[in-house]
């Protein structure tokens, strides 16, 4: 091909200030692939959080020293377990209803840390009304099914929207056929 | 193959309703079998409370041989672990075990703590509060039920024996029935939870699965396949599809019916020449 032809990189043929534009788009577009990628390892945080917190609640908590009785009294009586139930089921309802219409409407908004302290919060409440051996695998599932649908939806989010980006780095680098690097 | 259409379309929910479906039988099953569990306790405190009455009237006339007897009988009953009657101090006066007739309770064992926790033994309690559930020593899970027996007018007012007006609790039977049946109806209904848990997920993920299949997945490779066959140069047609395919479908047509007679134009073109 003719020295200035369609294989060059862009910034050889073009003027200045274009080329600052070009190294500044470009800076940003791995900037966002290194956001991107963080959002998921972030994701994958609040699993491994969950899943230490499951194997404490395995045990009911045992490893934990026992809460003194002037601050069990301060706290009150815990909810029934029938309550602390229906607001499980509820909880799970919502949540997959809130995963599912960010799935439809392709919304990167994601809630590993919250989903993991409210699943806490039921650990705890199940703790403190002494009922929480028979609980236990409710609550697991619970967390189980959310944090997997959001673990899932947010993969597939941050895999599309990296190759999108990738994409923008090869026409970049003028390298047809999203064969950029990335890095 | 997670990020393929299908899978997109199959593991959200698959997950979803697994999961919904697991927890609304695991709480469902722990409310049901503690109804269950305090549906035996209500029948055993009745039972308890009958047998007292019956009793009632052996006791005011100090008839110890009726009152063995009838202790005896009770304890013949099928699913009947123990019955025993003790007194305030803990002695066991009759019991359908006639081996530990004689023999003293420590106030500290299950079943009697419950009362004689504090420095003043408490004279009422809960029916869930006096019962227990042990393993008995032929290894047997029993639920057990304690329930005093009260001084009342007849009591201290007759003749034969003296009680004290004072005094509230004159002694306490206690009653264990087998929990082989309780664990047995569980044991079914769990199982049906989960046989029916399975044909929720089959149905569900399966018409789900099957449905996608049918109307979207298999149109979709006919026309994947429409167009590589075209783009390989051969001629075909497509079968119709349903409303939204069919738009897509119908545009595809058009395109390949414009590209085959461009084809068509240019091999006639080359040919004149």
């Amino acid at each position: 091909m003719e020295k200035g032809g369609m294989n060059r990189p862009v910034e050889e043929m073009a003027p200045p200030g274009f080329r600052q534009n070009h190294a500044r788009l470009r800076k940003e577009t791995l900037a966002k692939i290194r956001v991107l990628q963080r959002k998921f390892t972030t994701e994958l945080l609040s699993a491994v959080l969950f899943l230490l917190l499951s194997i404490a609640a395995l045990y009911d908590f045992a490893f934990f020293p026992s809460l003194p009785e002037s601050i069990r009294a301060a706290l009150g009586r815990p909810p029934s377990v029938n309550m602390i139930g229906a607001l499980l089921l509820i909880y799970v309802f919502s949540g997959i209803l809130l995963i599912l219409s960010r799935m439809m409407s392709g919304s990167g908004k994601y809630g590993g840390v919250n989903h993991v302290g409210f699943i806490a919060g039921f650990y705890f409440f199940y703790h403190f009304s002494g009922k929480l051996p028979e609980n236990f695998w409710a609550v697991f599932v619970a967390g189980v099914t959310i944090l997997g649908l959001e673990s899932y939806h947010l993969w597939i989010y941050c895999s599309e929207e990296i190759d999108k980006e990738k994409e923008v780095l090869a026409l970049l680098d003028a390298r047809p056929g999203g064969q950029g690097d990335g890095d | 193959m997670f990020k393929s259409l299908t899978a997109r379309a199959i593991i959200p929910v698959t997950v979803s309703v697994t999961g919904f479906v697991i927890v609304c039988c695991i709480l469902l099953y722990s409310l049901m079998k503690t109804d269950m569990i305090n549906e035996v306790i209500r029948f055993e405190t009745n039972q308890a409370q009958t047998i007292v009455k019956s009793t009632r009237y052996a006791m005011r006339h100090d008839d110890r041989e009726s009152l063995a007897n009838i202790i005896d009988n009770i304890g013949t009953q099928q699913g009947v672990e123990h019955v025993r009657i003790f007194n305030k101090k803990g002695l066991i006066m009759f019991s359908s075990n006639h081996k530990e007739t004689g023999k003293l309770l420590d106030k500290n064992a299950a079943g009697c703590i419950e009362c004689h926790s504090g420095s003043v033994p408490a004279a009422t309690l809960g029916d869930m509060k006096q019962a227990r559930r042990f393993a008995n020593e032929k290894g047997k899970e029993v639920i057990a039920i304690t329930t005093p027996i009260y001084n009342e007018p007849d009591c201290y007012q007759a003749a034969c024996h003296v009680h004290k007006a004072e005094q509230k609790i004159l002694g306490t039977l206690d009653i264990g029935l087998s929990a082989a049946p309780l664990v047995n109806n569980l044991t079914v209904m769990r199982n049906r939870m989960v046989i029916f848990s399975l044909m929720v997920l089959l149905v569900t993920v399966g018409g789900v699965a099957a449905l996608l299949r049918r109307y979207v997945f298999i149109p979709l490779r006919l026309l994947v396949d429409f167009t590589e066959k075209t783009i390989q140069g051969s001629e075909q047609e497509i079968p119709p599809f349903g409303e939204e395919i069919e738009k897509l479908a119908g545009n595809i047509r058009r395109i390949v019916k414009e590209l085959n007679s461009t084809r068509r134009e240019t091999a006639r073109w080359k040919k004149e020449e």
